[in-house]
């Protein structure tokens, strides 16, 4: 018995120091750094107990950047799964061309995100961008709007590409849902009568809730802490009125007054809890542990 | 057994390899962190210099090349675990002086490399009176103009004074849609700059004597003319406060799009590769009696660690050799920062503008530990005032608050 034990320690001992070095020493190290003080240069000073904390309640810009965070994150996950439902009943449709259809939705995967969001930069320009000129020479706008420099459209600018980004990993992890769905839970419907909007409703929606709630949870975790499409986009902009959580982190630690590390690592422990809280809550509200509808988890 | 035999062997195989790996990093290397001033020249130049340096005797580099945007938070990471590097290369020095993290000039350069420097660089690089901050390059800024759009809107020469470049730029903006008179980077890439030579242009300063003096009346009247050129003139690009340097005010220039641009010499450089736009290069407009320029000093730093002082002085001084340090200043199209640079880079005429400024550039008070808080808050903040219904007074009045808040703590 204790044998056994021993070697089953052995195979997982790899896996176990790859954890204990990628995950759980950065977490310790984080929660750590935010206890402390350190120069402008980085140099620890000391510790200073919970003051970070205390000091990040205190700064002005933290509810704009709440508000901000909880809109980006509500409106690309919101949007993404949405489309991806659609996206996913399309592609999962035979026709011809299928193939072609699925590579191509892997692109903006595939892609970098740092080079998807600086090609969006130049779409989105005001002088060379596509869009304005688009835009304008079929008359929707009289003139060009500065998507990136006007306080109204930055967000909504940034939430798109967030979605463009997201939609192919949800789409596919959908598409995988549907494709483990039996035939026969179909026939029986049709058998029953049922029109296409119900079958879809009461057969398709709850056979995918698994997929679906895999590819909330997992989107909320990347979109919530995605730095390059708000980095990259945002960068001309003064201030932290369209930061969220994770580029005011940076911020705080290296690009402003503050540049305060110890600041930042509060932060960064603050965030961590935060979507650790949503997701949280999330698996609560759709109840995924006390009985959640059987046929989800069939 | 066999099976656990193999197991043990891959094990110990991988925790030995592991080692190995380890035990390169911790050898007598010498740690150089360069930031990367373009991809063609930075580390053909530093490879090729820390090569001959191995050759000459001493310990094998380890040489780290650095993008702008992310050197502050390598640096920073770096200190935090304690693993700071020998040699580093930033645009500020001050603070890590403060933080008693660098040798004095003296302990790693010899005596003929310091009396090479020029002076206002040596200046430059000094915290309580001891350099510490040896200038590595320099650069200056001049004043670009777009001669094509000049010649199309009948302006004969470039403005020397605020009213005329007013007029100027009126005029360049009134001949098309798409043309701006003025390119006015405000965004947080460079902000510290562009404000800086509208500033020195208008009567003011940073400082005071030691004290600082951001929201002195001069600043205030000299950032209202900059938010009247943008909301009441209109004669900038859209959202001056919100656009960036290189890709913004400089992109719009090379794009032929604009009349005028605070530039500097890579910018010509750039432009003279591409020869799409015909430009001209003159001094500030200015409401002093001698235009002002920005000068802009980088700087090398040596950290004190155990027994790398001699390893630290010979790289230095290999640096410093006159042909070494021309031949990479002028690969990238900066400045000299050494007497014998001066002499040697005079040979060019196309620097002639740029070199005849430099003995009158003012630099941003990097010698002051608070400028490192002062600058990203500045960068950060001041484009708000030139956003409509953006108030001037106010902005420079909490950067100067901030500014006394971060001189006065540690």
């Amino acid at each position: 018995m204790r044998a056994r034990r021993w070697r089953a320690l052995l195979w997982l001992g790899p896996s176990l120091l790859l954890i204990a070095g990628v995950v759980f020493y950065p977490a310790v190290a984080l929660v750590r750094s935010s206890l402390g003080r350190y120069s402008v240069t980085g140099l620890f000073q000391g510790s200073v107990g919970v003051a970070n904390y205390a000091r990040l309640l205190e700064q002005p810009a933290l509810s704009t950047v709440l508000v901000n965070t909880a809109t980006w994150v509500t409106a690309v996950v919101g949007v993404t799964v949405a489309v991806s439902l659609a996206l996913a009943q399309l592609l999962h449709q035979d026709f011809p061309g299928r193939t072609l259809v699925r590579w191509a939705l892997i692109v903006p995967w595939a892609a970098s995100l740092i080079m998807t969001s600086k090609l969006f930069v130049w779409i989105y320009d005001y002088y060379f961008g596509v869009l304005n000129h688009l835009l304008t020479s079929v008359g929707v706008l009289s003139r060009p709007i500065d998507w990136l420099g006007d306080d109204a459209t930055v967000m909504g600018a940034m939430i798109a590409v967030g979605i463009f980004v997201s939609l192919p990993f949800t789409t596919y992890v959908l598409l995988a849902g549907l494709a483990g769905i039996p035939g026969e839970v179909y026939e029986a419907a049709r058998v029953d009568g049922a029109s296409a909007w119900t079958t879809y409703r009461l057969v398709t929606l709850p056979l995918l809730q698994p997929a679906l709630l895999v590819a909330v949870v997992l989107n909320v975790i990347y979109v919530f802490n995605s730095f390059p499409i708000v980095w990259t986009l945002n960068d001309r902009n003064p201030g932290f009125a369209h930061d969220t959580m994770i580029t005011y982190m940076y911020k705080i630690a290296f690009k402003s007054a503050l540049r305060d590390v110890g600041l930042a690592a509060a932060l960064g422990v603050v965030n961590v809890a935060l979507i650790l809280l949503a997701v949280f809550a999330y698996l609560k509200t759709i109840r995924w542990d006390d009985g959640a509808p059987a046929a989800g988890r069939a | 057994m066999r099976q656990r035999l193999r197991t043990l062997f891959v094990l110990t195989a991988a925790v030995g390899l592991a080692l190995v790996a380890c035990n390169r990093g911790s050898g007598p290397a010498l740690t150089v962190v360069i930031a990367e001033y373009s991809k063609d020249h930075t580390r053909a130049f530093w490879q090729n210099l820390a090569e001959q340096y191995t050759k000459q005797g001493g310990p094998k580099v380890d040489l780290r090349i650095i993008d702008w945007n992310s050197i502050d938070q390598q640096v920073s990471t770096m200190i935090q675990n304690n693993q700071p590097p020998d040699v580093l290369n930033l645009n500020s020095f001050s603070s890590y002086a403060r933080d008693g993290l660098l040798y004095p000039a003296d302990d790693v350069v010899s005596p003929n490399t310091r009396d090479d420097f020029l002076d206002a660089f040596a200046r430059g690089g000094q915290y309580q009176g001891k350099l510490y901050g040896l200038p590595i390059l320099s650069s200056a800024r001049a004043f670009f103009y777009n001669r094509e759009l000049f010649e199309r809107a009948g302006i004969a020469a470039p403005p020397k004074t605020w009213d005329e470049f007013v007029e100027t730029a009126k005029k360049v903006q009134a001949l098309d849609a798409g043309i701006v008179g003025y390119a006015l980077p405000l965004g947080p890439e460079e902000a510290q700059a562009e404000w800086s030579i509208w500033m020195w242009n208008g009567g003011g300063d940073w400082k005071a004597g030691d004290a600082w003096a951001i929201n002195s009346e001069p600043n205030v009247r000299t950032l209202g003319f900059l938010a009247d050129l943008a909301n009441r003139h209109r004669v900038t690009q859209v959202n001056p406060g919100r656009t960036n340097r290189t890709d913004g005010a400089f992109q719009l220039f090379k794009d032929g799009k604009v009349g005028m641009v605070m530039g500097f010499s890579p910018l010509a450089k750039q432009l003279d590769a591409e020869g799409k736009v015909k430009y001209g290069v003159a001094e500030m407009p200015t409401t002093q009696p001698r235009a002002i320029t920005l000068g802009v000093e980088d700087y090398l730093m040596a950290f004190k660690k155990k027994d790398n002082r001699e390893a630290v002085k010979k790289f230095l001084d290999l640096y410093y050799q006159p042909d070494n340090i021309t031949k990479w200043i002028t690969a990238e199209g900066f400045l000299p920062v050494t007497k014998s640079g001066l002499e040697r880079m005079r040979a060019n005429a196309a620097l002639t503008p740029y070199l005849d400024a430099l003995p009158n550039a003012r630099l941003v008070p990097t010698t002051d530990p608070a400028w490192d808080r002062v600058k990203l808050d500045v960068q950060q903040n001041i484009g708000l005032a030139v956003q409509p219904g953006g108030n001037p007074k106010e902005v420079l009045d909490q950067l100067q608050r901030n500014a006394v808040a971060a001189a006065a703590a540690r």
